[in-house]
């Protein structure tokens, strides 16, 4: 449904530097530099996947959604979404997409939702009885109260983001851009989007794509990530291999019982792995995947364990690390 | 062009200026009171001072029911001066939600302009009815009910043709940081060009006959002057088939603009 080949945007920026000069230089002459927004992305999205664009601020991720949206024209490269190429906006193209960015209201602010609703049937052409059907089940779904008629500015984040989410899928699109769908809400309702989005995927089997900075919804929503860094694509894949393809260790948690059998030594315990917590109580070791049994014996015949665990690494942390350009483990 | 859709969105911005009754009022009366003043002390003083019953062919209560005229049409031309939207939607980034749409954005951006001619004919309706009330029609100007109504047409006309001018320097946000001076400039021009700030007759003769050929009279001189019985009915369908045509020109010529210029568009932000 989403196909994309070597897509590139520059954003050609004006340099400002500080003071007063050069804001008077800059009435005459303007120097410009370039930023490179995504760097040759290539990837494709089938129908009913969800999948997770992770990235920094500014790596590119929301440039991305644009280009597949049809917002903006890419510098080079080419995409297809259900065929068409998206910034030529093809009627076709745009009644069969939908773009949710948590960060930005898309609707009438000065409307009751109702308004709204009815302003989009119109503007999708959506027939009365199909209109009527898909609001009764998104708003079901949503749990939507009295809040239809009330003024869009005079709703909380929470309820707005809900009407959002109604507004852009009445058109029941087959694809769905989500631009940080969860920013700034409560738990409850992160947690309420998330079952939403769960739904309706069930439900409709669109293609979606969703950027986000909670791992709680890469994790509840997404089997497969891209990772972006500076507009370049780093990982993309599925989020179990992420943690087996850049964390090549476990975690071995292991509590102690006090002022029983020998105390452990940082220093010695360092040959089985970096030693990220070392006390009388606990030992807290990230040990190499293929050595994992064998320190874990170690541990358990050396002290006194009165409990022992070993864990995967956090997959936020992981994922971080590939962000931050430092996907590699210490050992 | 779907009359439907155009007609649900022009109904949200009438019954949304509709629901600013506060803003509704005061710039009804302030707007009138404060014109009125100024034009009736303006040209009284000018009629005083050169002693003369006429200046440039024009009466003093002539001049005077142009001058209302003017600013009562004005106002529904302007159409709710939305002439800065479609440069705050390039750089607030909300044009990206009507490029998602299914349907022109100049289309939205029309309707939403046209939504504001409704409440604007009302206060200038009663704001004229007030007038008439008050200082009755002079006798000198043949002002009739068949030429308040062929004004109308003209005055609807004028205000797409207002809309079209004022696109080419919105969509200059494209490109620069600020438009703000350049819709202040056209305002301006179009205002003394158009014959908004005195009539078009007083100008020299080869400053009329330039003038004649731009689209600038079509706005506030020619309906006025339809308003005051003074062009005969052939004038009238000639002039409102050349304002139709100055629509087509500038739609035509934003045409580029827009193609180069939503190349540059960046959603706000990277």
């Amino acid at each position: 449904m989403i196909k994309v080949q070597n897509l590139r945007k520059v954003f050609r920026v004006h340099k400002r530097e500080p003071g007063l000069t050069s804001s008077i230089r800059a009435l005459f002459r303007r120097e410009w530099i370039e930023k490179v927004a995504v760097s040759g992305s290539t990837f494709s999205v089938a129908e009913g996947e969800i999948v997770g664009l992770i990235g920094a601020n500014g790596a590119g991720k929301t440039t991305l959604l644009k280009m597949l949206s049809g917002i903006i024209h890419p510098t080079s490269g080419e995409a297809r979404v259900l065929g068409s190429i998206p910034w030529k906006r093809e009627n076709s193209f745009r009644t069969q997409i939908a773009l949710i960015m948590g960060q930005k209201a898309q609707l009438w602010w000065d409307l009751p939702a109702a308004d709204c609703f009815l302003l989009l049937r119109e503007i999708y052409r959506i027939p009365e009885d199909r209109y009527r059907k898909n609001l009764g089940r998104l708003i079901s779904m949503l749990n939507i109260g009295n809040e239809m008629n009330v003024q869009i500015r005079r709703l909380s984040l929470g309820e707005r983001m809900k009407m959002e989410l109604i507004a852009a899928l009445l058109h029941s699109p087959r694809v769905v851009f989500l631009d940080e769908p969860t920013i700034g809400l409560d738990l409850t309702t992160q947690r309420a989007i998330r079952d939403f989005i769960l739904e309706y995927r069930a439900e409709l089997s669109p293609a979606m794509l969703l950027t986000s900075h909670y791992m709680e919804d890469i994790q509840r929503l997404c089997k497969r990530i891209i990772i972006l860094r500076e507009g370049s694509i780093v990982y993309d894949g599925s989020l179990r291999r992420v943690i087996e393809e850049y964390a090549p260790y476990k975690e071995i948690l292991v509590h102690l019982r006090r002022g029983i059998g020998a105390v452990p030594d940082a220093e010695d315990l360092s040959r089985l792995g970096d030693v990220v917590e070392c006390s009388e109580t606990q030992v807290k070791i990230r040990a190499p995947r293929d050595r994992i049994a064998e320190a874990a014996n170690e541990l358990l015949q050396r002290f006194s364990v009165a409990d022992l665990s070993i864990d995967e690494p956090e997959i936020g942390d992981t994922i971080e690390r590939i962000m931050a350009g430092r996907p590699e483990e210490p050992r | 062009m779907r009359p439907g859709l155009f007609i649900h969105l022009m109904s949200i911005e009438t019954r949304k200026l509709f629901s600013y009754r506060v803003d509704f009022w005061v710039t009804t009366v302030v707007n009138m009171v404060v014109t009125l003043i100024v034009f009736w002390y303006l040209w009284e003083a000018m009629f005083q001072e050169s002693g003369a019953s006429t200046i440039g062919g024009w009466s003093l209560p002539g001049i005077l029911t142009y001058s209302v005229l003017i600013s009562l049409s004005g106002r529904v031309i302007r159409g709710g001066d939305l002439q800065m939207a479609i440069s705050t939607d390039i750089y607030e980034g909300s044009l990206s939600r009507f490029l998602l749409y299914p349907s022109r954005y100049f289309f939205f951006k029309y309707a939403q302009q046209a939504g504001a001619v409704l409440p604007e004919l009302l206060q200038s309706i009663a704001m004229g009815a007030l007038i008439v009330l008050v200082y009755g029609i002079p006798t000198e100007v043949p002002v009739t009910a068949t030429s308040l109504l062929m004004a109308l047409p003209t005055i609807l006309i004028g205000h797409l043709l207002f809309f079209m001018l004022s696109v080419i320097p919105q969509l200059v946000a494209f490109w620069a940081e600020n438009v703000w001076s350049l819709s202040v400039l056209l305002r301006f021009i179009t205002m003394l060009l158009g014959g908004g700030m005195l009539p078009l007759s007083l100008f020299p003769e080869w400053a009329q006959s330039i003038l004649a050929w731009m689209p600038f009279i079509y706005l506030y001189d020619f309906p006025a002057r339809v308003a005051m019985g003074l062009v005969t009915q052939a004038q009238w369908l000639e002039g409102m088939l050349l304002s139709l045509l100055w629509c087509g020109i500038t739609a035509l010529l934003a045409v580029p603009f827009w193609r180069r210029g939503e190349l540059q568009y960046t959603g706000v932000g990277i």
